[in-house]
């Protein structure tokens, strides 16, 4: 569903971890989540959602949180999905569930670094 | 004792039915999945591939018996042993018809269905796998989706062929495919036409099967919804296009008055319209809003479809009525608002409309915001047009709507004040403009714009689930939308599309394919629209310029992050797959 991340103001405060990451393996694959009735043909954000993941991310930076070079994390039911060699910055809450609509995407590593200060 | 196939595809594909029957042991074996495995032994005599076949034997009109010989003509000796031991071992268990299905296929003697209705049509099955029945012989099957047709052009006898009867006057496998594929709780409306040109009575069905429960509410035809003064308080409701549906058949409407509040219920009758004379209380100008419940959803009327007014007087939804409700996500496990109000002071405009004065919130309307945007970018003078400051802290925002009497559009005035949605930190929950956390310096106007929007069409809810573009361009043009799909095949009619409005200031939007799996890491979004507010043309390449309603979030290497960007053609026709404009 295409709407916009999430305020990062919002988000940061249950980050356990900020790292900056690439998704190393996805380990597992959830089951495919119901999808929308009734949408149009070609209509956009109607709300379709990709499956959860666990997914072992390679850390190449940690910006808030314990020290660690791998985590293996769970990419909730949500609107993107995640391949190896994803990349960007991750915020990852204490359960080692991925934050923010858009998982890697959701916020550019500025906004990430500037809502850290 | 795991059966030992001849066929490998065959058992192949047996194996991952009894994998899912595992996981699932409600699971049988239909006339679909039957039709796959046959699929595989029709091949092996005629050089065939098995996709061949499973084309061949789900033409629209293959009777049950064509089906049987086709597969029969194409089988093996070895492939026969293979379903013979399917039939006679194995461990997922077929349903009736199926089993009937391969027993003919096998030669066995499988009982005959039952002689067919003298004038008639009776129906069964598992809609699932499509409609089976009987019929006369030979005679051709017809069907409509009554639950889908009020959103298009069609009549009540519209109908499509699904099937033909064999021999035996049976028929299986008979779907509705596209606008009317049937889901759960859909009414189909079926008859038989005979060999010698006689049809059957109508047969209205219930389609189950489909799925775990229907959640589809009752579509409604707002713009067939006539309302006409007459007289003594009262208000004549009717079809204004009786040869259509306003809704399907049994569905109950409620109507209430956003006057007076009073609300009256009616049921919609066998032909899709209202009853003789019925009347709801009000006088010209009040706008009535409409909800829908098909007696499983919606059945306490609390979502609304939309609004409709009666002509003439002075509208009342100029009147100021109360601000949309809130999108279903942002209400608590109490029904609650987790929101609440602030009243926003700033200015309509600061230097004129322009596409970065919109940003989308937190809501799934993006084909909103993208479509302003584009309108800002094309015709900014639209927009002045489209709100204006009543002076007294109210703003009358005027939409266009389709009028099917005129064939043209008629002006639709709502009113609204600069009451919106925040955060509890302060910030407009939904649309916003620059300085969106400072309700006195915020700019109001796309935010008033959208909150109208929402107005008009019920509320935050309804345009929050997703739409098209092209339909606010007529909303607020009232020029006809249209789109087309983008592929690697059409790039020149995409780019002349693109070419063609852009300079004739016309506005233009673009959409993405819901495949989430296709866009991370790539700086574009699925199941998003965006303004298409430009192109440029290097040599021989050719690039679309592209916004995020978002106002930022944009592929690197694009400048500021500001969610203008930049995108080759080919690029842009492997992430795009429609492009939304005007005629």
């Amino acid at each position: 569903m295409a709407k916009p991340p999430e305020p990062i103001e919002e988000v940061m405060p249950n980050a356990a971890w900020v790292v900056e990451a690439e998704v190393k393996e996805v380990v597992s694959t959830g089951p495919t989540p119901p999808q929308p009735a009734n949408a149009k043909p070609g209509a956009t954000s109607v709300g379709y959602t990709s499956a959860s993941q666990t997914v072992k991310l390679t850390i190449t930076n940690v910006l808030k949180g314990d020290q660690a070079t791998e985590l293996v994390v769970e990419k909730p039911v949500g609107p993107y999905s995640l391949r190896p060699g994803n990349k960007g910055p991750f915020l990852i809450d204490k359960s080692r569930t991925i934050l923010g609509r858009y998982g890697p995407d959701s916020w550019h590593l500025d906004r990430v670094k500037g809502a850290l200060e | 004792m795991p059966i030992r196939f001849n066929d490998a595809k065959l058992g192949s594909l047996y194996t991952n039915f009894e994998a899912q029957r595992r996981t699932n042991p409600n699971l049988k074996l239909g006339q679909e999945q039957v039709l796959q495995l046959v699929a595989l032994v029709g091949d092996g005599n005629r050089g065939w591939s098995a996709s061949k076949v499973a084309t061949e034997l789900q033409k629209p009109g293959m009777s049950r018996e064509q089906q049987i010989a086709l597969v029969k003509g194409g089988m093996t000796a070895n492939e026969k042993k293979d379903l013979a031991a399917i039939l006679d071992q194995g461990s997922v268990p077929l349903d009736p018809s199926a089993k009937q299905f391969l027993e003919a296929v096998l030669d066995r003697s499988a009982p005959l269905p039952p002689p067919p209705p003298v004038n008639g049509l009776s129906i069964s099955g598992d809609q699932k796998n499509g409609l089976s029945g009987l019929a006369k012989a030979g005679a051709s099957i017809e069907a409509i989706n009554i639950s889908t047709a009020p959103g298009g052009r069609l009549h009540m006898d519209d109908t499509t062929v699904i099937g033909k009867a064999d021999a035996n006057g049976a028929f299986t496998m008979a779907k509705l495919t596209g606008d009317q594929a049937m889901r759960e709780g859909d009414l189909i409306r079926m008859r038989a036409r005979n060999a010698d040109g006689t049809t059957t009575d109508w047969v209205t069905i219930k389609a189950t099967g489909i799925a775990s429960k229907d959640t589809n509410n009752a579509t409604v035809a707002l713009f067939r919804i006539g309302l006409a003064d007459a007289g003594n308080g009262k208000i004549s409701v009717s079809n204004i296009n009786a040869s259509r549906q306003v809704s399907e058949p049994g569905a109950q409407l409620e109507l209430t008055n956003k006057r007076t509040g009073e609300k009256t219920k009616v049921t919609i009758t066998e032909t899709g319209g209202f009853p003789e004379g019925f009347t709801v209380n009000g006088k010209p100008g009040d706008s009535f809003s409409v909800a829908a419940s098909d007696g499983v959803n919606n059945t306490s009327f609390t979502q609304s479809v939309g609004n409709v007014t009666v002509p003439g007087g002075a509208p009342s939804n100029t009147d100021l009525i109360p601000d949309p409700a809130l999108h279903k996500d942002e209400l608590d496990s109490a029904g609650k608002p987790r929101f609440s109000k602030v009243n926003f002071t700033g200015p309509l405009f600061v230097d004129g409309a322009k596409p970065e004065d919109v940003q989308q919130g937190q809501i799934g309307d993006c084909y909103f915001p993208a479509a302003i945007a584009a309108i800002a970018k094309a015709n900014p003078e639209a927009i002045n047009k489209l709100i204006k400051d009543n002076g007294d802290g109210t703003y009358t925002v005027t939409f266009k709507q389709r009028d099917w009497n005129s064939q043209g559009f008629k002006d639709v005035a709502v009113k609204v004040d600069g009451d919106l949605w925040a955060r509890s930190y302060g910030g407009a929950l939904y649309g916003r403009s620059a300085n969106s956390s400072d309700p006195r310096k915020m700019e109001l106007w796309f935010p008033l714009v959208e909150k109208a929007y929402a107005q008009w069409q019920g509320s935050y809810d309804t345009i929050g689930n997703g739409g098209h573009s092209s339909d606010v361009f007529e909303a607020v043009l009232g020029r006809d939308g249209a789109s087309i799909n983008i592929s690697a095949g059409n790039l020149n009619r995409v780019f002349d599309t693109i070419k063609r409005n852009i300079d004739a200031n016309q506005p233009v939007a673009a959409g993405t394919y819901h495949d989430e799996a296709r866009y991370t890491n790539t700086g574009v979004y699925g199941d998003h629209a965006y303004s298409v507010l430009g192109y440029e043309q290097q040599g021989n390449d050719r690039f679309v310029i592209l916004r995020n309603p978002w106002g930022e979030s944009e592929p690197a290497g694009n400048g500021a992050n500001d969610g203008v960007f930049k995108l080759k053609l080919e690029e842009f026709a492997k992430l795009y797959q429609n492009l939304m404009y005007t005629n």
